[in-house]
């Protein structure tokens, strides 16, 4: 773990970060570009808002749903849940990826939540087995490029993208225009607030990815990570990915406070960085082990930026895991700790 | 708009988003197969295509083809202009 390593004086932010600097006072070069591009963030986020209001207000029906919500079941994801439904008059299909690690208490807080809002609710659960392979091949081997995991860890960017892609063929079977998920500032670009999901587009930039994963786990992963040819061919209009926390000036209290009424708890069987899933202390084990660094100290140090949260509750965030789930975890996954040395050195050697 | 100063604003929206010495960036070659940029970075180049140089990017206009090399882009730029 890193608990003691150096860190920026402001953020988080810490000395094996790609590309970082400690400038005057120890304070990073992340944090003195920030001082430069406030204006510019705010002026794009102004935007954002008004893209928002209009596609929403604009919006055609064209099947059931006017949103697919992708719904962890986490404070984050309640919360974009909560504001589609209730701030935006949208009606939603909330949709959960059951990985088999989330914990029993946000199973209950998913439950309640939609129950308590009034939404219909899919859950899709990869087998097992299959799930696994893919998650044991993401954490062991150098699927992904560095650049891709300067803020996410090898598994949850696994995860996510299966999230993301059983998103897009429920809203493109269904004719859903729009997909929601409870990404933040600092998880993704201030570009990727509003983005038409163009499948084929993106295709390319996963291939290299996808062809790693196929080596390692086999064709089954493009059920989980690909879209057929029979429904890409038949897509007059890619949904738009709308992430509307990022415009939200909001804290985690506030946050937390105003899903309390629906009846979300704070699990207390994750770790300080998750609110749904038991995976998490694993994965930020592991890319701590290879790269150095926690995967969440760009999300939680944009947090700080914002003045969303102090520095000593994100230190205190990324200090509390619950490093007991770890053997098991591993041992669930069949990996063992020269499996992250070694992969450790495959991407070492990419210096 | 000259093609050098739409070069020289889309490197510096490079070096400065993905943490990329100007030197690093290959002009001929595809930024994703470089390692320079991943899904998301496809997303945040149309984005600032679109906001830089006042162009509208259209789905059809995203294809590899277009985005395949900053020479490209330079050029799907143009294209836009030309045609406003």
């Amino acid at each position: 773990m890193t608990n003691n390593i150096e860190r920026c004086s402001k953020c988080i932010q810490s000395k094996n970060y790609p590309k970082i600097k400690f400038e005057e006072n120890g304070v990073c070069n992340f944090c003195n570009k920030k001082n430069k591009s406030t204006k510019i963030e705010a002026s794009f986020i102004d935007n954002a808002k008004i893209k928002i209001s209009n596609l929403f207000d604009n919006r055609i029906k064209r099947g059931e749903y006017d949103a697919v919500v992708c719904y962890s079941g986490g404070k984050d994801s309640t919360y974009v849940l909560k504001l589609a439904v209730e701030k935006y008059g949208l009606n939603v299909l909330a949709f959960t990826l059951d990985n088999g690690y989330i914990a029993e208490v946000a199973w209950k807080n998913i439950r309640k939540v939609v129950d308590s809002l009034g939404v219909d609710h899919w859950v899709y659960r990869p087998s097992s087995e299959n799930y696994k392979a893919i998650a044991r091949a993401s954490a062991i081997t150098d699927v992904y490029r560095k650049n891709t995991l300067t803020r996410i860890s090898a598994i949850c960017n696994s995860c996510i993208s299966m999230v993301n892609i059983t998103a897009l063929k429920i809203a493109l079977e269904k004719k859903i225009p729009f997909i929601l998920a409870g990404f933040t500032l600092g998880q993704i670009p201030i570009n990727a607030i509003i983005y038409k999901n163009h499948y084929k587009f993106l295709a390319d930039s996963r291939l290299e990815s996808l062809n790693k994963l196929r080596e390692e786990v086999g064709d089954v992963v493009d059920d989980y990570l690909c879209i057929k040819d029979e429904l890409i061919n038949e897509v007059k209009e890619y949904p738009h990915n709308v992430n509307i926390l990022c415009i939200e000036d909001v804290t985690e209290t506030e946050i937390k406070d105003a899903i309390a009424p629906l009846g979300w708890v704070s699990p207390k069987d994750v770790d300080g960085c998750s609110s749904n899933c038991m995976l998490n202390t694993f994965n930020n084990y592991v890319h701590e082990e290879v790269f150095g660094y926690n995967p969440y100290e760009m999300e939680l140090s944009h947090l700080i930026r914002e003045g969303l949260m102090t520095r000593s509750e994100a230190l205190d965030k990324i200090n509390d895991s619950s490093v007991e789930q770890i053997a098991p975890i591993m041992a669930s996954l069949s990996i063992e700790k020269n499996d992250i040395i070694s992969v450790k050195n495959v991407y070492d050697s990419k210096r | 708009m000259s093609s050098v100063m739409i070069l020289e604003q889309i490197l510096n929206f490079i070096v400065d988003t993905y943490m990329v010495e100007i030197d690093e960036i290959p002009l001929n070659e595809s930024l994703i197969d470089e390692g320079i940029i991943d899904s998301f970075g496809l997303i945040e180049l149309a984005s600032f295509l679109e906001k830089a140089f006042l162009i509208q990017v259209n789905d059809d206009d995203l294809t590899r083809d277009n985005f395949s090399s900053i020479n490209k882009m330079i050029a799907l730029v143009d294209r836009k202009k030309s045609h406003d």
